[in-house]
């Protein structure tokens, strides 16, 4: 073997695996300076034998260490295939269609691979049900690489070898008295036919699925009323009217993503669908209401109630008996009912999981005649089917030891069904499907990994007449199984899931015209809608409902109503905790709270006050709050933080579940309190409840937004849908989008034309802009985590995030109305100091605005004019470069920015695992896999922000070119444009006239923000537009 | 060591494959139907070029490659005989002929292609060229191993021996001048000096000048300083850079002799940010008919005795490749082979081929520098980013043929006029277009 010539190293660079090079590696500082040792004690220094050598000689050491550091220039390996597949091409992504589904998301979704490496997930737009991605699901591409996950079959805790672990459980399951499989809603076809098969096979099997956030009571109405026990899908895309009672349809309903049909039946014109919420907790929804209106948990059933009353009355239906309803609420439910009346279309969405409720909804919506137009009650989500009184007989016969064998699939009861760790203890053979050792699966003898989805073989059958498919994108990272296959060895199957799956597919669904590899390359098969599968309940909408309706009034008439109610809810970035150990998500800051790292009990302000609570500002900024002892259902939780949060009705408080883990992994553990343990009965909310102010020290939050309202600037520009139809945008200074003049010399100018600068050619070649629909934003945050994964953007942790430095280049900033405004004042006569302190105080229910900001992209950059070194430039396509190796870091641009959307690496964010661990997309080899190859990972002390995905413009030019042909509008997204599910975030060439990024940035609606600062921002917003009645 | 032991092994088999057919040509010759070698009457040098041109790809003169080795083929077959299978080979195993049924069985039924072009004639000079080719070649040395070329050693050496010959001579020079100024000063009557007492005045004096003084250590210091400042300008540039690679491949031979397009094996350059080292699978498109054992050194000689070559054995045994049976060893475990990464531009700089191949038509040699001549290729270019500034502001965008400038190359136009569109003038020198 030839040798191989070594240039400019260091000599310990010639050993492999040498401890001192991997040691420098490993550590930002060269060594450990045992600074505290001789400083900390001032009673040792004083007697402390430490001389002058000593001290050299740490000087010597550290600076030898250093300088060892420096002289690196290894020996770069390139290591080419040995034989290439034909498809990947190094440097050039692949994108494969996929499904995802983990138990509570499921989504048909497009990955981007490179090198055979899933870094990014995008939606299937293509695919007809939720071709839609979540901020949950584009985080899904982290879960995948996350060293916490199992990496071999264990046995009370040791190692075993799959074949042997696989045959002793088939024979414990083939010989036992009764096996219980519990899991989720199963949604793939081919694994229920399995398990039903096995079922009827084997009398002593049973299956049980529940899901985390039980629909069950709403799954029961649904039986009662249409035979069938599913919920239905909804089509609002071309709805008038929705009316949402409680429920956070914009985040979870029935599995179905309703994101994108909402946004359609929002398109500004005189059909504007005008959107009404009933709640207590602030949701996402509620947010977004046209007229929100806040009730208690049990007020809403009772609001509900009094909404049928109306519509029957107008209808000459019988009417039922009905609770007395507060004045107030009496008159918004009649008010509500009569807009239900004159709709053209409507819907009526109630939240929570009581049967009753359910019943009545359905009533409502079919006097309206919703049925079958906008609720599809024939067309079945099958995402949620699970069963509550089969999860509580399971308990009770665990509990009784009726149970021998218990099957987990990836199932976490002991985190999120109460009561269910002590009947476990009771079962003698547990065995768990787990992605990681949490809070089940530690508790079982035998644990059996499974592949992540992204490694598995999967199908599914989400809703009635959609099937999907999906495939692996990378061979599995460990020793693990697909799920699947694991459960089929168990139940004496042995087979390759991939082959079983496409029997199954090839003999029972792909009957007429598409083939398998035409069904695996879309993701996605559109079956024909079949009338009743074999086996299946048949459908029958109930005629005559009268008795389910009195019924259900009794029900509800007989409710209990407490003097404080909780209701709990899902987070946009937690849901119900699947994910916990994902940092992307955990430092998500929270839609409306924009706390991040947390979960919290939010109360109103005026109740908050009462019991002696507060939220403050510490004098770096940061947010505290009090914390109480909590107590529902008589089961206690110690310290929970309190949040006050604006909007939230009084006499109540909002929990979010999916936190409080204590064994998902370094990112999810001990992030706040289990909710999951004070529900009752798969309630959504409960009436029972006792806060005590703690004794404990304040909590801290890390929260990233301090200022909650806009104090009278009109950074969000917002006008009813009344003067957008009727007035005009500009008519001399008096029209709704006027731009601020300065009175100069020349007379009245706008701030581009008072122009102290020399303009940019931005005639000639490309101009990119984005468009921010203000309208159309619901706040989702899917778009915070597309550019986290798309740009390698640092996650810093709760305690860097509490100190405002979090990194995010993509904010969505929250606004709440005040009822202070400049009219009232002058009406009441206070004074402009008085003013402006009213003006921070938001309104106990106020309006809700979200705005995304990210770099500007400024023609006239304010941070460009400040950079000493020239690190940020101004580019000839209209973008604000930033070249980070020139960054000196003296945050003169940041300080400069009106926008503040500059982030500075105050640490060495990556291959620093003593400091953020938690970040471990850049501390961790195989986190490491899920950065984007084309986007340099940033160094301590350099300035970041928003590129507008560079890499994606340069590459979208160069594949035309490459093609000789011009840009086409729409090829070229950023990473956050294709993200929105709503279509909020467009992306374009402004220069080509027929993009629909120049017609946008034509429209009346458009504003520059702070545009009277004369930045010329090429980030523009469209006024938001409210549906007032 | 492990390449000896290897090597040998390898002889041993082939020669145990000789002496077989050693046998087998005796056995043939003991055969009555058979006659001896027929004389050829051809041209072996045209032969040789019909040869490479027709036969080469599966045939040898001395070994076995696809189809049988031909060294002895007169010796075994009538010329008639050849002529025809040559010409036709299916139709002569059609007529029924019970040795091309033969061999082709032997073969595994594998069919050789029909060469109904050539003459009689061609097929004459083509035998000949297979009796010629195949006379034992003397071997003067051992051959095979990777010893220098005798001739730059030597030039190596010779310098320093006329350098130092040529000092000697010059010091001889000076005793002799000395000598002789003094004999003439003796002569003269004036008193005489020694080259000692010389040169002390000489050094004294100009020791004792302050100019000089001055401007040397003016001279030193700007000296100093140049080197200083080259020295830290240098920190981190890799030019020349020329690392040993694990295997001795030479672009001179691919690139340079046998004109192999750079694309053929940089394939992803067209495509990709990466230029793509080529995986082995795209070596082997051509060695698997080429083991090397044709290569020769200057002097005509063998250069591996006729034995593969061990740099190619190298591909053999990344990708599991039996040479012997001609076939892919079931099961290998695939051993990559590990490049050494010539070209690092650092992690911060963005560097796509397929916009400068591609999109910009640029050369490999732009930036790579002669490699179709490098035997061992270093990095040509300092990779700085004062070069890619100043190409940029060099060079032309292809605007005229490429649609993407269609429009833009318009509006150019009107405002630069007849200046020459170069990358500067779309945005080539902005930080973000490299720097993300």
């Amino acid at each position: 073997m030839a040798e191989v010539k070594k240039y400019w190293k260091g000599l310990e660079e010639l050993k492999e695996n040498s401890p001192i090079m991997d040691n420098l590696r490993q550590n930002e500082f060269a060594s450990e300076m045992p600074v505290e040792d001789f400083l900390g004690n001032g009673e040792m220094l004083a007697g402390a034998q430490t001389s002058r050598r000593d001290f050299l000689k740490y000087l010597g050491f550290s600076t030898a260490a250093a300088a060892l550091a420096a002289c690196e220039a290894p020996i770069v390996e390139s290591i080419p295939y040995v034989v290439k597949p034909d498809s990947v091409l190094p440097g050039v992504p692949n994108y494969y269609a996929t499904t995802y589904y983990d138990g509570h998301d499921f989504a048909s979704i497009l990955v981007k691979t490179r090198e055979g490496r899933p870094i990014k997930v995008d939606a299937n737009r293509e695919a007809p049900f939720n071709g839609s991605a979540n901020a949950r699901v584009q985080a899904a591409a982290l879960s995948l690489y996350d060293n916490s996950r199992l990496k071999a079959p264990l046995k009370d805790g040791a190692e075993v070898i799959w074949s042997d672990i696989l045959l002793e459980v088939k024979n414990k399951v083939a010989n036992s008295k009764s096996t219980v499989l519990l899991s989720n809603t199963i949604v793939s076809p081919t694994m229920s036919s399995a398990v039903q098969q096995f079922a009827s096979e084997h009398p002593n099997f049973r299956h049980v699925s529940y899901d985390a956030f039980s629909l069950s009571g709403k799954l029961d109405a649904w039986q009662t009323l249409t035979g069938r026990r599913a919920l239905p899908l909804y089509d609002i895309s071309k709805v008038g009217l929705i009316v949402s009672i409680g429920a956070d349809f914009l985040s979870d309903y029935n599995g179905q993503s309703m994101t994108s049909d909402y946004s359609k039946a929002r398109e500004l014109s005189k059909d504007m669908a005008r959107h009404i919420q009933f709640e207590s907790v602030m949701s996402l929804s509620g947010s977004n209401a046209d007229k929100r209106v806040r009730v208690k948990p049990s007020e809403q059933s009772q609001v509900l109630l009094a909404i049928y009353n109306e519509i029957a009355k107008a209808k000459g239906e019988a009417t039922l008996s009905s609770p007395n309803l507060d004045a107030k609420l009496m008159k918004d439910a009649t008010e509500t009912a009569k807009e239900l009346l004159s709709a053209k279309s409507s819907v009526v969405f109630i939240g929570g999981n009581r049967k009753d409720d359910e019943v009545i909804c359905f009533g409502i919506n079919k006097l309206l005649g919703n049925i079958d137009s906008t609720v599809l009650a024939n067309r079945r989500s099958r995402l949620r089917s699970g069963d509550d009184s089969a999860l509580s007989q399971l308990i009770a016969d665990m509990n009784s030891g009726k149970i021998e064998v218990i099957l987990l699939d990836s199932v976490n009861p002991v985190y999120n069904v109460p009561g269910f760790a002590d009947a476990l203890a009771k079962v003698e053979y547990k065995v768990s499907i787990a992605e990681r050792l949490d809070e089940t699966s530690s508790l079982s003898q035998i644990v059996l990994p499974m592949n992540h989805g992204f490694e598995s073989w999967t199908d599914a059958l989400p809703a009635d007449g959609v099937l999907t498919i999906g495939q692996p994108l990378i061979r599995p990272l460990f020793n693990t199984m697909q799920r699947e296959e694991i459960l089929l060895a168990v139940m004496g199957v042995s087979a390759k899931y991939y082959d079983y799956l496409k029997n199954f597919w090839t003999g029972s669904i792909l009957t007429a015209g598409m083939g398998w590899n035409q069904a695996v390359h879309d993701g996605y098969y559109k079956a024909e809608l079949t009338e009743t599968e074999s086996g299946e309940q048949s459908y029958e909408l109930a005629e005559d409902i009268s008795t389910q309706l009195s019924a259900s009034a009794k029900g509800i008439s007989s409710l209990k109503s407490g003097g404080t109610e909780i209701a709990f809810y899902q987070k946009a970035s937690m849901g119900v905790g699947v994910l916990s150990n994902n940092p992307w998500l955990q430092e998500m800051p929270d839609p409306l709270t924009r706390a991040s790292w947390d979960n919290y009990l939010t109360i109103s302000a005026s109740q908050a006050k009462e019991l002696g609570l507060e939220n403050y500002n510490t004098s770096n900024g940061s947010l505290n709050g009090s914390k109480v002892d909590l107590t529902v259902n008589g089961v206690s939780l110690q310290g929970v933080p309190v949040y006050i949060q604006p909007g939230q009705t009084y006499g109540s408080v909002g929990l979010a579940i999916g936190y409080g883990r204590t064994l998902a992994g370094k990112a999810g553990n001990n992030v706040g309190v289990n909710a999951f343990m004070l529900i009752k009965d798969g309630m959504h909310s409960a009436a029972d409840v006792r806060i005590e102010k703690s004794a404990a020290e304040d909590h801290e939050f890390a929260c990233v937004q301090l200022h909650h309202t806009m104090m009278g600037r009109d950074i969000v520009r917002e006008i009813s849908l009344d003067t957008f139809l009727n007035k005009p945008a500009k008519a001399n200074g008096e029209g709704w989008n006027e731009r601020t003049t300065f009175e100069t010399y020349e007379g009245a100018l706008t701030s581009s034309e008072a122009n102290l600068w020399k303009d940019f050619d931005h005639k000639t070649g490309h101009f990119w802009n984005l468009s921010i629909d203000l309208t159309k934003c619901i706040g989702c945050g899917a778009c915070v985590i597309a550019c986290h994964a798309e740009n390698n953007v640092p996650v810093v942790g709760k305690d860097e995030v509490r100190r405002s430095r979090d990194m995010h280049w993509l904010r969505i900033d929250r606004y709440f109305s005040s009822d202070m405004n400049e009219e009232v004042a002058h009406e009441s006569n206070i004074g402009a100091i008085d003013m402006f302190n009213a003006m921070e105080e938001p309104s106990e229910s106020p309006e809700v605005v979200f705005q995304p900001v990210m770099c500007q992209h400024c023609n006239h950059a304010p941070c460009e004019t400040v950079c000493p070194v020239a690190a940020t430039t101004h580019s000839a396509e209209g973008l604000n470069h930033m070249a980070y190796n020139r960054c000196i870091g003296t945050r003169y641009c940041a300080n400069n920015c009106p926008y503040k959307v500059r982030r500075f690496n105050w640490f060495l964010y990556h291959d620093n695992q003593d400091q953020f661990d938690v970040n471990y997309a850049m501390n961790d080899d195989l986190g490491k896999m899920v950065l984007n190859p084309d986007v340099t990972v940033r160094s301590r002390g350099v300035m970041e922000k928003c590129s507008m995905c560079i890499q994606r413009i340069q590459y979208g030019k160069l594949e035309a070119k490459k093609e000789g042909r011009p840009v086409e509008d729409g090829e070229i997204q950023t990473a956050c444009a294709q993200a929105c599910d709503t279509g909020a975030i467009r992306f374009g060439d402004a220069n080509d006239t027929k993009s629909e990024i120049a017609k946008l940035k034509k429209d009346d609606r458009m504003y520059h923000l702070l545009d009277e600062v004369g930045t010329q921002p090429s980030v523009f917003y469209q006024t938001k537009v409210r549906n007032k009645a | 060591m492990n390449h000896e032991k290897q090597g040998e092994n390898l002889m041993r088999t082939s020669f145990i494959a000789r002496s077989r057919s050693l046998l087998f040509i005796v056995l043939l010759a003991l055969t009555p139907l058979v006659s001896m070698a027929f004389e050829v009457q051809g041209d072996a040098a045209n032969g040789k070029a019909i040869f490479n041109a027709n036969c080469a790809s599966c045939h040898k003169l001395d070994k076995k490659l696809v189809g049988p080795a031909l060294g002895d083929v007169t010796e075994r077959r009538e010329l008639d005989w050849l002529v025809a299978w040559i010409k036709d080979n299916a139709a002569l195993r059609a007529s029924g002929d019970a040795d091309a049924k033969a061999i082709f069985n032997e073969y595994n039924g594998l069919v050789m292609a029909a060469f109904p072009q050539l003459s009689d004639q061609d097929i004459n000079d083509i035998l000949a060229y297979t009796v010629e080719g195949n006379k034992p070649k003397v071997v003067v040395n051992g051959g095979g191993n990777n010893s220098p070329d005798p001739n730059t050693a030597a030039s190596g050496d010779s310098n320093l021996v006329v350098l130092i010959s040529l000092s000697v001579f010059l010091i001889l020079l000076i005793f002799l001048l000395v000598k002789v100024k003094n004999t003439l000063k003796a002569v003269k009557g004036d008193p005489t000096s020694t080259l000692l007492e010389d040169s002390n005045f000489w050094t004294r004096t100009i020791l004792r000048s302050k100019s000089f003084i001055i401007l040397a250590s003016i001279f030193v210091s700007v000296f100093l300083l140049r080197e200083a400042y080259y020295g830290m300008m240098g920190v981190g540039l890799n030019a020349h850079y020329q690392p040993v690679q694990p295997i001795a491949f030479s672009h001179k031979i691919h690139a340079g002799d046998n004109k192999v397009d750079c694309n053929y094996c940089h394939s992803s350059a067209r495509f990709s940010k990466h230029s793509g080292i080529p995986s082995t699978n795209v070596c082997m498109n051509c060695h698997m008919y080429i083991d090397g054992s044709e290569i020769q050194t200057e002097t005509g000689e063998l250069k591996y005795n006729g034995e593969k070559s061990p740099e190619i054995a190298k591909i053999y045994n990344a990708i599991g490749w039996d040479p012997e049976n001609r076939s892919y060893i079931p099961d290998y475990e695939e051993k990559p082979v590990k490049w050494v990464r010539i070209h690092n531009l650092p992690d911060l700089a963005y560097f796509n081929h397929a916009q400068h191949v591609s999109a910009g038509q640029v050369e490999c040699q732009t930036c790579h520098g002669p490699i179709q001549e490098m035997e061992e290729v270093y990095q040509y270019s300092p990779l700085t980013m004062g070069w890619c500034i100043n190409c940029h502001r060099e060079t032309e965008v292809q605007v005229e043929s490429n649609g993407y400038y269609a429009e833009l190359h318009a509006k150019l136009k009107e405002k630069y006029g007849d200046e020459p569109i170069t990358v500067e003038k779309i945005g080539g020198l902005e930080c973000g277009k490299c720097h993300y």
